[in-house]
């Protein structure tokens, strides 16, 4: 008889970037909210309602000595005697981290899923990427780049995720600031507390979270029976069941309790908490994603998607 | 291990059987391989599984056959034999055996040939050429040195013989073979029975050099020998012998056996304790004694326990008497000479060498003939007439023969069998009236029941009995008025016989006939010998060839190549391989020859006083098996249903419940117990009832005719009122009452049951398979007959190459069958005479002919009526449409016309279907009674 879970290998990210483009087609553009990101101070394109750097007209003013000729407005100087210089209005862009657990709990596909939580989660990602590339956002992976703001994003994050053989365990958070979200998609399998205490930071700077477990459906209900030996494939400890059936129950109440657990300290602090299972499709997460993003409404979630 | 007879070629490695709890301990302790899972979320799992793992137990019959499986390694590591034989390489350059084929050895030859196999096998071993002996052979049998090989295809070539061994002569071909081959081993396969000579043996030898003595012999020589049957006056005794060593007690039964080998009667012989010799006796009557020709002893297979008597059949011994001395100068006129020649094929005849009386019968009662002659003696000299009348209630039979001298003597009641009228008769002459009396019928109680009487034979003179009460019991032989010719009566145990005419043919015919002969070899038959016959006399016959041998297992059986002819000497001649026991001479008179002698004794062999080292064996047959391979073969089969095992309990059930693992152990637990005892186990209860079985009984409870079903109602319900008609006709005319007609279907139905199957053809109906077609020619073959009816005698066409369509049907049925030559009836068949006188078989049409199996190449016989020939046709043709002559409906009304309308057309046709009934029925018997004249003549009537 075969094992019902099965080691996978590292998802190739080229794959998984053509499987995110199809992913991403399927939602529509995203639009940031931006309420959250009125004082932020970098460009983007959500206008600011006032002066600075940005491609759209706010203003032309009178050229005061000292500024680059570069930006007269000649075409608006020819008109008077007064050489203006045009200023465009400040546009602010989101900056949305993203962050794929590597970690080799990932590597684990069940009988009854169609992909493995690792693949699912960068496609889950990549897709994000690209969504918000699309609609002008800047997206970052803490560690692997600085927040970037072009039009294929997705195409060069993954690029830089295959540059990068091993990724780290943890992300490095230090860098995020206030008012950028993070998304965060992971299978969340390490003890609850350990969970919190590396997200506390992110809480205590303001930024907003989406938290996506990725769950396999051999994880969630348990279908061991018998006399099994079960192999932890992060640490490589292991652990005999004589009956395994009898422990169905228990670990079932346990895992249910960590992600509730989970879930109600991230709908706490407003974050967003989406369960995506790996037998499930993955746009049924990006939906929610996109909802919780656009709608401050759908963060009272934290349900299944 | 004297408790199993099992031994070990390396029993160091049973201690390996201490590590059995170790194993057992480890097999305990170890759980069987769990499932491998990878499983992320193992810290929370581990935060439920609380307790510790305890070690999972694997069952304790898994544990049990495991451990099985180590034992049954370990014990076939160790190399066991099972029934293990000492190695019996006797060592030095050679292995000699001398073994003993005479008839002791032969219950148990094959035992002894297991025995020596072995030895060869161990000389085999050791390398070492064999020399081979044995006792009751030719002495020119080559005793080797043969190879292993060359010895056993001798071994096997032997069979035990019935005769005594000579070990004498096989110790000198194994001594001269022997020379030169250093300090020989030598096996002795002794048969368990000391001979005179075993002295002579041991010296041999001794002399030969022998370095070590295999000595084998039967547990307990316990084999019987019958020394003596003797029919005594009134008992047959029958002794028997057994050896010295056999003492305890013990009952046998002997039967006695006539010359077919049916039993006739048998006798009980006990053996008292320590008793060397018993007697047992049958009493039955005399003459059925007198028919014993050979004793066995039940049980005992060997040719001593079989002992042929030559007592009924030996050449009797003969006396002739006669008085008149001058008659021997003319043969044809001597009174003994036509007794002479009757009795010379039969009889050893003694004559008197005096003319005196009172000499002559003393000499010659002291030969010990079984029967006296005596022609025309009258009175004998009173101390002669004592002398033969002694001899008579001794048990002789005396045949006397009228005469003048008889005539004219003084009736003499103790040496006639009947009182006598003085004078004799004539019938017949020139001055009588009486004719010539003939012989007539012997009388059922006599001894000559069952010859035929002499017709041609007729008497003219005789003496005359007084007529008394019992004259017609001892009247053996009746002249036609009803005058006794032959008398006879018993006289103490002997008889006496009277001929009431002479023994020349002066008085009547009577010795110059065949009935003669055969009445004189009947008394001769029934009379008893007296006396053995010692070869002292001058005898007529040297040597006699072998007639009946004892087989070395006891049995009867024609006599060997190698046997031969018995030269009677002056002593007893030895029973050797080329004179083997049995009966010697011929058809008419036999000697026995038999193994033991009346003091034979059997004595048990003894090991000689040597001092060479000495091997006692017992013959027994190789049971040695080497257990290694069967123990081995157990182990990888249990390895096999182990793993089937653990392959089961690791996961091919494992998602099932619980309760079906178990309930799946247990059905693999009862198939192997059922697979153990599935053999023993087959009684039901039987019911041979089949489907059919009525209809079989209600046509075989009948005579019924069948008709072919075509599957057209209108033929059909022709050929049915055609053959309800015949039959109706059949019943009116005929003692023959037929049953119901019987329609088949030939595809399926069974047709063994019927006579005649009558076969409209018909070209519209389908075309019957193959199967059908090979069906009805079995029946064809196996004695039915099928009678094909094209019904188109005028469908066909005007030509005579045209075929009807009915003839091409015809033809094409017939195409795959074995069809015979066939021939219109012609005039002289029994076809037309078996009931009426007929010479055509008209049907609805008239002129078609009755086409049936030729007859071959059979020359009618203008005076014979009849052809003959055996068997009836398998096959008759006709187009003549019968069926639709014979039908009729319920009111005998005939349902069709013939064809032309005439109402003798519709009678003959229905006699040609009696005739073809009676035909089938009764065969060529009707042709057979074309000799009823000849037999009527043949009755004299």
């Amino acid at each position: 008889m075969a094992a019902i879970g099965e080691a996978t290998s590292r998802v190739a990210t080229r794959e998984a970037l053509g499987r995110a483009r199809q992913r991403a087609s399927l939602v529509p553009d995203l639009l940031v909210d931006a309420r959250r990101v009125v004082n932020t101070v970098i460009a983007g394109w959500h206008g600011r309602r006032k002066r600075g750097i940005g491609e759209n007209f706010w203003q032309f003013r009178p050229y005061v000595e000292g500024e680059a000729l570069s930006r007269i407005d000649w075409r608006r100087s020819a008109r008077d005697d007064h050489t203006y210089v045009r200023d465009r209005e400040w546009e602010a862009a989101h900056t949305v981290w993203l962050w794929a657990d590597p970690s080799p709990s990932m590597l684990y596909k069940s009988a009854a899923a169609t992909v493995s939580k690792d693949s699912r989660a960068l496609v889950l990602i990549l897709a994000l990427a690209e969504l918000l590339s699309r609609s002008g956002e800047r997206i970052a992976w803490p560690g692997l780049t600085d927040p970037i703001s072009t039009r294929n994003g997705a195409e060069r994050l993954a690029s830089l995720l295959l540059q990068t053989p091993v990724p780290a365990a943890r992300p490095e958070l230090s860098q995020i600031k206030r008012y950028s979200d993070m998304i965060i998609a992971s299978d969340f399998l390490d003890p609850v507390e350990d969970t919190l205490a590396w997200l506390a930071p992110l809480a205590e700077r303001g930024v907003r979270a989406h938290l996506i477990e990725i769950a396999d459906p051999a994880e969630e209900n348990f279908p061991y029976s018998g006399r099994t030996e079960f192999r932890d494939p992060e640490s490589g400890l292991r652990l005999t069941a004589g009956r395994a059936e009898t422990l169905a129950d228990d670990y079932r109440r346990v895992y249910a309790a960590r992600r509730h657990e989970l879930s109600s300290w991230a709908r706490k602090r407003g974050w967003s908490f989406t369960v995506n299972h790996t037998d499930r499709l993955a746009s049924e997460a990006l939906v929610r994603i996109h909802g919780a993003m656009f709608n401050q409404a759908a963060f009272a979630g934290g349900g299944r998607a | 291990m004297t408790w199993l007879p099992l031994s070990f070629g390396a029993p160091m490695v049973l201690a390996g059987l201490v590590v059995l709890p170790v194993i057992w301990w480890l097999l305990r302790m170890t759980p069987p391989k769990p499932q491998m899972e990878i499983f992320p979320p193992l810290r929370i799992l581990a935060s439920v599984l609380k307790r510790e793992e305890t070690p999972h137990q694997s069952p304790w019959w898994l544990t049990l056959l495991r451990l099985v499986m180590a034992t049954l390694i370990i014990l076939a590591l160790a190399d066991p034999v099972l029934n293990p034989r000492e190695r019996m390489a006797a060592g030095g350059g050679a292995t000699a055996i001398l073994m003993d084929n005479g008839w002791a050895s032969a219950s148990d030859w094959q035992v002894r040939v297991a025995t020596a196999e072995r030895l060869i096998a161990d000389a085999e071993a050791s390398g070492v050429p064999v020399i081979l002996a044995f006792s009751a052979e030719e002495a020119n049998e080559p005793a080797g040195p043969f190879d292993a090989a060359a010895a056993r295809d001798r071994l096997n070539a032997a069979a035990p013989r019935p005769v005594p061994v000579d070990r004498v002569a096989a110790a000198e071909r194994i001594a001269s073979a022997l020379e030169g081959l250093p300090a020989p081993g030598l096996a002795l396969l002794t048969d368990g029975l000391a001979a005179d000579e075993d002295e002579a043996v041991w010296q041999i030898f001794a002399d030969s050099g022998i370095g070590r003595l295999i000595w084998a012999q039967p547990d307990q020589p316990t084999m019987l020998g019958l020394t003596g049957g003797d029919n005594l006056a009134d008992v047959f005794a029958v002794t028997a012998i057994r050896p010295q060593s056999d003492t305890a007690p013990r009952d046998v039964t002997v039967g006695a056996y006539d010359d077919r080998g049916r039993r006739l009667a048998d006798a009980a012989i006990s053996f008292a304790t320590g008793e060397m010799e018993a007697r047992g006796e049958i009493r039955v009557p005399f003459e059925l004694r007198n028919d014993f020709s050979s004793l066995s002893i039940d049980g005992e297979m060997h040719a001593a326990a079989t002992r042929v008597l030559d007592e009924s059949r030996r050449r009797r011994r003969v006396a002739l008497i006669s008085q008149a001395e001058g008659d021997q100068a003319q043969p044809l006129l001597s009174p003994l000479h036509y007794i002479n020649r009757a009795l010379e094929p039969y009889a050893d005849i003694v004559s008197a060498s005096s003319p005196d009386l009172a000499e002559a019968i003393p000499e010659l009662i002291e030969q010990g003939p079984a029967v006296i002659v005596m022609a025309d003696v009258g009175t004998l000299p009173s101390a002669a007439r004592r002398a033969v009348i002694d001899w008579v209630e001794g048990g002789g039979t005396l045949v006397r023969f009228a005469g003048s001298r008889l005539a004219a003597a003084e009736n003499d009641p103790d040496l006639l069998p009947v009182r006598l009228r003085l004078g004799e008769r004539a019938l017949g002459g020139t001055l009588s009236w009486t004719e010539p009396q003939a012989v007539s019928e012997f009388p059922p109680s006599g001894p000559f029941a069952d010859l035929s009487p002499p017709s041609e034979v007729t008497v003219t003179r005789q003496v005359l009995a007084e007529p008394s009460a019992d004259i017609v019991d001892r009247t053996w032989a009746n002249l036609a008025d009803g005058t006794p010719l032959v008398t006879g009566d018993r006289r103490g145990d002997g008889t006496l016989v009277l001929f009431h005419v002479t023994p020349e043919a002066t008085w009547s015919n009577l010795p110059i006939s065949g009935s003669f002969v055969e009445m004189l070899r009947r008394i001769v038959q029934i009379s008893r010998n007296q006396a053995v016959v010692d070869a002292s006399g001058e005898e007529r016959r040297a040597s006699l060839p072998p007639y009946r041998m004892i087989s070395a297992n006891g049995t009867l059986v024609p006599p060997s190549p190698d046997a031969r002819p018995l030269e009677i000497s002056g002593s007893t001649q030895s029973v050797t391989l080329r004179n083997p026991p049995g009966l010697y001479g011929t058809d008419d008179g036999v000697i026995a020859h038999n193994l033991l002698g009346p003091d034979s004794q059997l004595a048990a062999i003894d090991v000689p006083q040597t001092e060479l080292p000495v091997t006692r064996i017992a013959y027994a047959f190789d049971e040695q098996q080497d257990l290694r391979g069967p123990l081995l073969a157990a182990a990888v089969a249990l390895m096999i249903l182990d793993s089937l095992i653990v392959l089961w309990m690791g996961g091919l059930l494992r998602r099932r419940p619980r309760l079906a693992g178990r309930s799946a152990g247990v059905a693999v637990f009862v198939l192997a117990v059922g697979s153990v005892l599935a053999p023993g186990t087959g009684l039901a209860q039987f019911d041979d009832a089949r489907p059919g079985d009525d209809e079989a009984i209600a046509a075989i409870s009948e005579t019924r005719i069948a008709y072919v079903i075509t599957g057209d109602s209108s033929i059909d319900s022709i050929s049915r009122a055609g053959i309800a008609g015949l039959s109706r006709f059949l019943t009116d005319k005929t003692a023959l009452e037929p049953g119901q007609p019987s329609g088949v279907d030939i595809e399926t139905d069974e047709l063994s049951f019927y006579p005649l199957i009558y076969w409209p053809v018909d070209e519209a109906t389908q075309m019957p398979s193959d199967e059908a077609l090979s069906r009805i020619d079995a029946y064809m073959q196996q004695g039915g007959t099928v009678l094909f009816d094209t019904r188109d005698q005028y469908g066909a066409g005007l030509f005579d190459g045209a075929a009807s369509p009915g003839t091409m049907r015809l033809r094409e049925i017939l195409s795959g069958m074995n069809v015979p030559p066939l021939e219109p009836v012609p005039d002289d068949h029994v076809l037309t005479k078996t009931f009426y006188i007929l010479h055509e078989f008209p049907g609805r049409y008239a002129g078609g002919p009755l086409w049936v199996e030729a007859m071959g190449d059979g020359e009618a016989d203008p005076e014979r009526p009849v052809r003959q020939g055996d068997g009836v046709t398998p096959i008759m043709i006709t187009a003549n449409d019968f069926a639709g002559a014979w039908a009729e409906d319920a009111n005998r009304r005939p349902m069709l016309p013939t064809v032309p309308s005439d109402p003798m057309q519709r009678e003959f046709a229905m006699r040609a279907g009696v005739n073809i009934m009676m035909y089938m029925l009764t065969g060529n018997y009707k042709s057979d009674q074309v000799h009823v004249p000849a037999i009527l003549e043949r009755l004299g009537q």
